[in-house]
């Protein structure tokens, strides 16, 4: 018999409370785990964000539009590789319900702007070339069963055609995935063209243009060059990074993160506690154990040891299951959610921190009772008989 | 029976304090929990609140069919025309319809808190628009003139965001605004709005002479049948008419369901890991006890009173823990102010509001923790036999 089969024995010698406790920090971690599934949702955005991309808005709000000619002359701006504009479409299927977050986009620029996006050659080209084709990211695909080929029409809820329509017909000639899996693809691109031609307003306008730079050491001077450019005019522009860009919008949502951390904490101090406190209890249940333990010539530190992974056992069984929970339960949620979220799971930073987690709380669960039996005295132990 | 059932929950209560670690544990964790639960809610109902107390039945509002928000919607001048001569529209004093053709862009506000830019509702509105509001005031100042560059705020406004103090010139876009006055629609969902003369946006904004959308006081409630009608007919207008409260039940479900949606479920996994807490804390009780019970046995008291006792306690750490945790939450969250992106893409300011009812539920629901945590030790406790008084 070695310590290990010590240690289990120990852990489990009242089974209903190693269950008990087992599930406390099982949900923990289950918390834990979908939470921060839900955070890296939020967050999807500045984390796919590139380095050399600018992203250039009105400067009154992104909601106001910049004029067709911008184009242009941001392109003579010195080291701006690519100018990829875009509008905002305002797109639903079917129902004003079923939201298809859309954009009209010039089909190569945006390409080119955006090279994690995976299209297979033929689809890429046909995609460029017929005007009143749409791109699909994959994720939107797959919620509305849409394959290449089809024909659907989209309606648009901010936009009307001069005949008063608000559908536009589309062809699905591209299904287009990510590179890394780290930008979303829960999006639907249009001809540019196609739709300003039509529309009955707003005319010959994007909502954000898109630059990619030769050196992303040069951002700042390009961005503030950009925004010079276009001074004093009706419509000035405000250029930041994307990753800025994204970043500031998401922080319009409020305080999710900070709610999110909160509820995270409230769930790991109520573990801490009820684990901590039963530890010691049944520490102190086994002290005359303890001292025999001692006779018997296992040396405290030894002693000190055992009880110490007793509770890093408990705390990883139950973290683990409940880390592996969590994960199940964020793929089920994603499908469900995947028009309106980007991919929600866990992330390997995310299973890290959370072993990371189930370590400190084994130690600061199993220290004090460890401690307290490291210091038991065989002839008091004992003597209590 | 009743005798012996008082003397000995008595008896398991003055000794809680000989097993304050344990029961301080319980206690907090459930307090916690319900901390958790009640801070969702407030969140929750706060948010409800202002959305809600913005609709009212009599007030028509139309937009452009399909448009689901007033930021999608677009009428033109000759529908508004047709508006103005639409049944079942209340007229002022005057004999003018009381009717307000408006229009709002997105203007970026500072939030105090985080120092990062917000979407902020400009929205211009005609005479009659404060007619709409039923619970408008006039704060601080005076209202603005048509035609000039002058804002009123909503009270929210100053609270939330930075520059926009009473006198204060402030920079929106590309134009210099002067706020000339505070005005407060009783904490609804317009008090996070800035207002100023429809002209004036229309000008500023080159918007040219369309509305996004018109309101309408009608002669009563279910005058908004005879409007609808009218609309329908009317082949020249595309419209959805609504009434207010309509418009802003549909765009507030969503953020109030997420809000519900998350609370609960954590609450009640949350609830589930304090009930082993609970648990654990009766066990130890019951433990601790063994011989004492035994003894009380051994001189002629019954089981049952044993039994009634371990509950007892183990309900009343869970309704202290539940008070701790109600009373915590209301003294932190209670009355404070937060904002959130609303479904017009521009921040809408609320409250946290702790209500009586979630304080009731609150506690209900650490009771329910505390009843299935007792229960199974108040078994035991009924069951030590007799000669569990020799042990040890």
């Amino acid at each position: 018999m070695n310590d290990a089969t010590l240690i289990r024995k120990n852990l489990f010698r009242k089974r209903l409370r190693a269950v008990l406790l087992t599930i406390s920090i099982l949900i923990a971690f289950l918390i834990y785990g979908m939470l921060g599934a839900m955070q890296n949702a939020f967050s999807m955005g500045t984390e796919g964000a590139a380095q050399d991309r600018l992203v250039t808005v009105n400067r009154i709000n992104f909601t106001v539009a910049l004029p067709y000619a911008y184009w242009g002359r941001i392109q003579q701006v010195e080291g701006v590789r690519t100018v990829a504009p875009a509008s905002w479409f305002g797109g639903y299927y079917q129902e004003p319900q079923n939201f298809v977050q859309s954009f009209a986009v010039d089909p190569e620029s945006y390409i080119e702007a955006y090279p994690e996006l995976v299209f297979q050659d033929d689809q890429r080209t046909a995609f460029i070339e017929g005007r009143t084709c749409a791109a699909v990211g994959q994720a939107l695909a797959t919620q509305y069963g849409w394959s290449v080929g089809e024909r659907i029409p989209l309606m648009s809820n901010i936009w009307q055609q001069q005949d008063g329509s608000q559908a536009w017909e589309l062809d699905i000639c591209a299904i287009f995935d990510d590179a890394d899996g780290t930008y979303p693809t829960n999006y639907l691109m249009l001809h540019y063209e196609y739709f300003n031609e039509s529309l009955a307003f707003g005319r010959d306008s994007f909502h954000w243009i898109a630059i990619t730079t030769e050196d992303p050491g040069q951002n700042d001077r390009i961005s503030r060059e950009i925004d010079e450019l276009f001074a004093n005019s009706p419509a000035e522009t405000s250029t930041t990074t994307e990753a800025a860009f994204n970043a500031a919008f998401m922080e319009q949502f409020g305080n999710i993160g900070l709610i999110l951390s909160w509820v995270i904490g409230a769930a790991f101090a109520t573990i801490l506690m009820i684990v901590g406190t039963t530890m010691v209890m049944a520490v102190n249940e086994r002290t005359r154990e303890i001292a025999v333990l001692k006779t018997l010539g296992f040396t405290a530190p030894r002693i000190f040891r055992m009880v110490l992974w007793e509770a890093l056992l408990l705390s990883f069984i139950g973290g683990l299951i409940g880390l592996g929970l969590a994960a199940l339960a964020a793929q089920g949620a994603s499908a469900a959610l995947a028009g309106f979220l980007p991919s929600f799971g866990l992330s390997w930073t995310n299973a890290l921190t959370a072993i990371a987690f189930m370590v400190a709380l084994g130690l600061i669960t199993g220290m004090l009772p460890a401690w307290n039996a490291m210091r038991v005295r065989i002839s008091e132990a004992l003597g209590k008989i | 029976m009743l005798k012996q059932t008082t003397a000995v929950t008595l008896l398991n209560l003055r000794s809680i304090p000989q097993r304050w670690g344990m029961s301080l544990a319980t206690v907090l964790s459930i307090a916690l929990v319900v901390g958790v639960l009640l801070g969702f809610m407030a969140m929750a109902s706060g948010f409800r609140a202002t959305v809600d107390g913005a609709g009212s039945d009599d007030v028509a509002i139309m937009l452009r069919g399909g448009a689901m928000a007033e930021m999608n919607s677009n009428i033109s001048r000759d529908e508004v025309r047709l508006l103005e001569v639409a049944p079942g529209i209340a007229a002022s004093p005057g004999g003018e319809p009381l009717i307000s053709s408006e229009l709002y862009v997105v203007a970026d506000g500072i939030r105090r808190a985080s120092q990062t830019p917000a979407n902020l509702a400009l929205r211009g509105l005609g005479l009659h628009g404060p007619d709409m509001r039923p619970q408008f005031d006039l704060v601080e100042g005076r209202m603005f003139q048509p035609g000039s560059a002058e804002l009123v705020v909503g009270e929210s406004v100053p609270r939330e965001f930075e520059g926009f103090a009473l006198g204060d010139s402030v920079r929106l876009g590309n134009n210099n605004w002067t706020i000339v006055g505070v005005f407060s629609t009783g904490g609804s969902v317009f008090d996070s709005e800035i207002w100023t003369d429809l002209g004036v946006v229309q000008n500023l904004y080159q918007r040219g002479s369309s509305v996004q959308t018109v309101r309408a006081r009608l002669t009563s409630p279910d005058a908004i049948e005879v409007l609808r009608e009218y609309v329908e007919n009317e082949p020249r207008l595309n419209l959805e008419v609504l009434s207010e409260r309509a418009y802003f039940a549909r765009s507030a479900g969503g953020t109030t369901n997420l809000i519900m949606f998350l609370g609960w479920p954590l609450a009640i996994a949350m609830a589930i890991g304090a009930l082993a807490g609970a648990w654990n804390a009766m066990y130890a009780s019951v433990d601790a006890r063994t011989r004492e019970l035994a003894t009380l046995r051994a001189i002629g008291f019954g089981g049952f009173p044993a039994f009634i006792a371990a509950m007892v306690e183990a309900i009343v750490l869970a309704f202290f823990g539940g008070l701790v945790g109600a009373v915590a939450t209301w003294i932190l969250f209670d009355g404070v102010s937060a904002s959130t992106l609303g479904s017009g893409f521009t921040q809408i300011v609320f409250a946290f509001a702790v209500t009586p009812e979630a304080v009731v539920q609150g506690v209900i629901l650490a009771m329910i923790v505390g009843f299935l945590g007792g229960f199974i030790p108040a078994l035991r406790a009924a069951r030590i036999p007799l000669l569990a008084v020799h042990n040890d």
